[in-house]
């Protein structure tokens, strides 16, 4: 794989350079102290890149709502013209994590393996990632990327991936699109030596061993795929569950929609918008028959989903080992969870 | 893309979460990490309070009714309508001839300002909102007991509580956010007692569930006071030092005995005492309490017998201890603080003290401030009726949903001379307006909402509002300048915070800048003071506390051979009230599309009643009709049904009986009669 260096406060400058071309979302720090994936305005761009923020800080929300936004118009008709709303830009995706970038790769087949969904596939189309991999789990005791052969690095299938060695990064270049970019913006980068090299080697060693939290990923599948976990289990889910969709909102690989129309005289708008399967009206029939009428039964789909159907129809897990579904659940339910007491 | 820190408009949890904004729409709701409350989580309501903002449905010009229809116009004429015939009415009728209805779904300061307009440019007092139909019982028991009708406690001291008992309060439903914190609690050694006629899916989680009957709560409590004080389990030390009143309690609660509470409440005798023990011994003792004590006609004794209770095992006045009323709405706790009540201005300052009428009239640049009470919401609606009040002014209520016995309310309506209506959607009771104002939605503009854990915290705009629609405060400052009066010029909320603090002790720390990020709880009495996370600590606010020893009376009106049904009202989780927001988002709409009553199985079954079946349920005031769903969450004997439907519109079987000193009406207890159709 080839390589380069970047200097640290070298970032925000670069950042700067390619905003021009690209439209760069990067985890800022917005108000309350919350980091979220924030598109970099164009002008007034030196205040947003004060707020970059590369360590591993926690980001509640998986940028998949960069392509998947939560809700979005997918057409409008206005006196009585159609007018479709498919959103097209460069962007670059910048200091994501490992986890995170699966999800988005997950996702991006889904959305193409039967139906190819234009208004997401569109987003995607010019799309250049630059990973930043943690060194420490952003949240101890909910990060399982280590587990689930996510993170917290990738070994291929990336772009450009950024590995902290202290004063600077070493960039891993992974793709043509990647050495592209690297060319482009040459000046930023410098040639790496192998001491450099041998020291990301060391860092990614630390970053796989700092992640405490273990599941057994492998052996949950292989349950899933026998027989079904007992029903016990799914109903003390669902007793504790008081369906607020989070667990799925903020899952980087959910990727469930509703549609909906707007109405008023002659006006109209179509909408789609995040759809979870806890609700009872997700798989509610036309004639009111519902298969998943009772709390446990919409449980069970969702751990079956990820971790059995998606592994049948992809040959990957629908879970990153991200750990959002358990820090976003109310009561403390997650995927981690789940599997530790499948396989207890 | 923009992500905006803003507060939920939905329950008085008072998540954080950011608005996500595309241009000039939002697409999205975030919770906050940060954030005390939501820490990175929100409920079903929270995640989906951006979508009803877009809808085309939103007011977005002025109306005027003409020729019985009500038709666009400017807002200069708007404005000069309402101010013409105010002051028209005020001249010919006297200032209380004009009526108020402030709301608790718009900010602190446009709270102020309604109660302002009301009190010193119409010099009336007849200003309330719909804590009347809620708390009121709250305020009004719990100043007595301890000088403040507040929660006492914080909402993250939940998961420190040894005990919490939960009553009247579907927790889980209604609070979602405390709910979870409960459950949580559970796993870390908290126990917790669930009494509470309905079964809620906390009582899954609890210790201890018993199911008293409907409206029995006082004498259940003053039986689990008996158990405590003939087993010495009251805490003497703290009764001697820190209340009043104790000897009257004892004598009271005598006449108590298990049999006599098993008798009226049917609560059998070994629960009682279960849970009277582990209530008493334990040293951090929370109590939970909503609507199911409040909305009685026994409301205020209810909230005295709660209050009685705690004291009496010393467990008020610290951390993880002590009465918590959950607020229902956003900002109720608000409103009620910055004196959208008949009776008081902000801070709960008397309007009957003549040195506080004094600093408010110096404070507007007013003289001669009514010295007099106002009427309440209930009242205000019944004498429109009786030709009384002429001029309404509601501001973002739905009366005809809300209101007991809807008929009655629509009828009342009918008759009001003028009527103003200043909302984001066309309601049901802007059908009746003579003006329709359009406002602007909370992601429209600035202010603060104060949640049940009396925090103050931001609210911020985050799009313009729709067509013309305006923020709440100024079109009241518009009304008010139009009337001439010259003192309510601000250019931001800010500025009404400002004033809210020089004349509000409690809310005195109080200004924007000091509100970053999360907000202050009150009572913050200097711009130093770090804000108050429990109430009552060594001292109760009004010196020592007062229990108020209440005999039990059963509610207004109970079942008989042909209205042989209790009926309880109430919300489900996926509804906010009379549905104009839920009802418009799409993801809750689906999951409950209509009205539905709620019925145990063992009455469907002898009534030969199915999941779904259409049923026809009627009271002395009217008759409305509704799916069956079948649930042992309804006691046998009685039916729940959810007030947020119009087509099935619970309020029109409600009982308008009111408690005689918080003017609540008893929402929770009426009969009613079942048939299928
Ligand atoms: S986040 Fe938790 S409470 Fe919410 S739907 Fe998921 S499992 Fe249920
Ligand atoms: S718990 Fe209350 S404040 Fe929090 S998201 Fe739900 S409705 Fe909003």
């Amino acid at each position: 794989m080839k390589s380069a260096l970047i200097n640290k406060s070298d970032i925000r400058l670069l950042l700067k350079e390619a905003s021009r071309e690209w439209n760069i979302y990067a985890p800022l720090e917005v108000q309350g102290g919350d980091v979220n994936f924030c598109c970099l305005p164009k002008e007034n761009i030196k205040e947003a890149l004060n707020r970059v923020t590369l360590d591993d800080k926690w980001i509640p929300v998986p940028p998949k709502d960069l392509f998947f936004p939560q809700l979005e118009s997918l057409f409008e008709i206005k006196k009585n013209k159609i007018e479709e709303t498919v959103e097209y830009s460069k962007k670059l995706l910048f200091g994501i994590k490992a986890c995170d970038y699966q999800g988005i790769l997950f996702s991006d087949e889904f959305f193409k393996r039967t139906f190819q969904d234009n208004y997401y596939l569109s987003r995607t189309k010019d799309r250049l990632v630059i990973i930043k991999s943690c060194l420490t789990p952003p949240r101890q005791n909910a990060c399982f990327c280590t587990s689930a052969k996510t993170g917290p690095f990738l070994d291929k299938d990336f772009d450009i991936q950024l590995v902290d060695i202290g004063e600077a990064y070493l960039v891993e270049i992974g793709s043509k699109r990647g050495e592209d970019f690297i060319l482009k913006y040459k000046r930023f980068f410098k040639l790496c030596s192998n001491s450099e090299v041998d020291k990301a080697l060391t860092v990614k060693e630390k970053a796989v061993d700092s992640i405490e939290l273990k599941i057994d990923f492998s052996r949950a599948v292989e349950l899933m795929k026998g027989k079904e976990p007992p029903e016990e289990i799914y109903k003390k889910i669902a007793q504790r569950c008081i369906h607020c969709g989070g667990c799925i909102y903020v899952c980087p690989t959910c990727t469930c929609f509703n549609v909906f129309d707007d109405k008023e005289n002659e006006a109209m708008i179509r909408y789609r918008n995040w759809d979870t399967c806890v609700f009872e009206g997700f798989t509610r029939e036309a004639s009111g028959f519902n298969p998943r009428e009772t709390k446990w039964l919409r449980a069970s789909r969702r751990y079956e989903h990820k971790l059995w159907y998606d592994y049948k129809t992809t040959g990957k897990s629908g879970c990153v080992g991200c750990g959002r579904c358990l820090t976003s659940c109310p009561v403390e339910l997650g995927m981690s969870k789940f599997i530790q007491e499948i396989t207890a | 893309m923009a992500k905006v820190l803003t507060t939920c408009i939905y329950c008085g949890c008072g998540c954080g979460l950011y608005l996500i904004s595309d241009r000039m729409k939002l697409i999205g709701a975030y919770p906050s990490q940060n954030h005390p409350v939501s820490k990175g989580c929100l409920c079903v309501k929270g995640w989906n309070s951006y979508e009803f903002v877009n809808n085309l449905q939103r007011l977005k010009k002025p109306l005027i009714k003409k020729n019985g229809k009500l038709q666009t116009v400017t807002w200069d004429k708007a404005i000069d309508r309402v101010a013409r015939k105010f002051k028209e009415i005020n001249k010919k009728h006297g200032p209380d001839a004009l009526g108020f209805l402030s709301s608790a779904k718009t900010t602190n300061e446009e709270n102020y300002l309604a109660m302002k307009l009301a009190r010193a440019v119409f010099k009336t007092n007849n200003v309330d909102h719909c804590a009347r139909l809620c708390h009121a019982s709250t305020v009004a028991g719990l100043t007595a007991a301890f000088g403040s009708g507040a929660m006492t406690n914080s909402i993250e001291e939940f998961e420190n509580a040894e005990v919490i008992l939960v009553t009247g309060s579907d927790t889980t439903e209604q609070h979602p956010l405390i709910g979870s914190r409960i459950i949580n609690a559970i796993d870390k050694g908290t126990t917790l007692i669930v009494i509470d006629p309905r079964k809620i899916e906390l009582a899954k989680h609890a210790a201890i569930y018993a199911q008293p009957r409907f409206g029995a709560d006082v004498a259940w409590i003053n039986g689990m006071m008996n158990v405590i004080i003939s087993e010495g389990l009251d805490a003497k030390e703290y009764i001697r030092e820190r209340t009043e009143g104790y000897e009257e309690l004892k004598e009271l609660v005598k006449d108590y005995s298990l049999e006599y509470v098993e008798k009226i409440a049917g609560i059998p005798k070994d629960k009682l005492i279960d849970a009277a023990r582990i209530y008493a011994r334990a040293k951090k003792a929370m109590i939970v309490y909503t609507m199911g004590i409040t909305q009685h006609t026994t409301g205020v004794d209810n909230v005295k017998s709660l209050a009685n209770l705690a004291m009496l095992t010393g467990h008020v006045g610290f951390e993880s201890t002590g009465v918590n009323p959950l607020r229902g709405q956003n900002n109720v706790q608000g409103a009620c603080d910055v004196g959208a009540l008949p009776d008081v201005y902000s801070g709960y300052q008397p309007v009957t003290n003549a040195s506080i009428r004094k600093k408010f009239e110096s404070a507007w640049g007013v003289k001669n401030l009514p010295d007099k009470a106002g009427l309440t919401v209930t009242e205000i609606i019944k004498s429109a009726g009786e030709g009384k009040i002429r001029g309404l002014y509601i501001i973002g209520e739905n009366p005809v949903l809300s209101d007991p016995d809807s008929n009655q309310v629509r009828a009342c309506l009918e008759k009001i001379e003028f009527l103003v209506v200043q909302d984001i959607f066309l309601s049901e009771t802007a059908e009746y307006a003579d003006v329709v104002l359009p406002a602007a939605s909370y992601a429209e503009k600035d202010g603060t909402f104060t949640n049940t854990e009396r925090r103050v915290q931001r609210i911020r705009k985050v799009i313009n509002p729709p067509g013309q629609a305006r923020a709440d405060w100024q079109i009241i400052c518009e009304v008010a300048e139009r009337c001439g009066y010259k003192g309510m010029n601000y250019s931001r909320p800010s500025e009404i915070m400002d004033e809210i603090a020089s004349v509000t002790p409690m809310y005195a720390g109080i200004s924007y800048d000091r509100l970053e990020p999360f907000g202050l709880q009150w009572p913050c009495s200097t711009k130093e003071h770090p804000g108050t996370k429990f109430l009552h600590k060594d001292r109760f606010s009004k010196g020592k506390g007062t229990f108020s020893p209440r005999p039990y009376i059963p509610p207004n009106e109970l079942p008989d051979e042909e209205y042989n049904f209790i009926l309880s009202t109430g919300r489900t989780y996926w509804h906010w009230h009379t549905g104009t927001m839920t009802r418009r988002t799409s993801t809750l709409d689906r999951e409950v599309p209509t009205a539905y009553v709620e019925i145990h199985p063992n009455d469907a079954q002898g009534l030969g009643i199915k999941k779904d079946d259409m049923l026809r349920v009627s009271s002395r005031r009217g008759r409305i009709e509704l799916k069956a769903r079948i649930t042992e969450k309804s006691q046998e004997g009685s039916v729940f049904i959810p007030f947020h439907f119009k087509e099935a519109a619970a309020n029109v079987l409600t009982n308008p009986a009111i408690d005689p000193i918080a003017k609540i009406p008893e929402y929770k207890v009426c009969a009613v009669k079942i048939e299928k159709l």
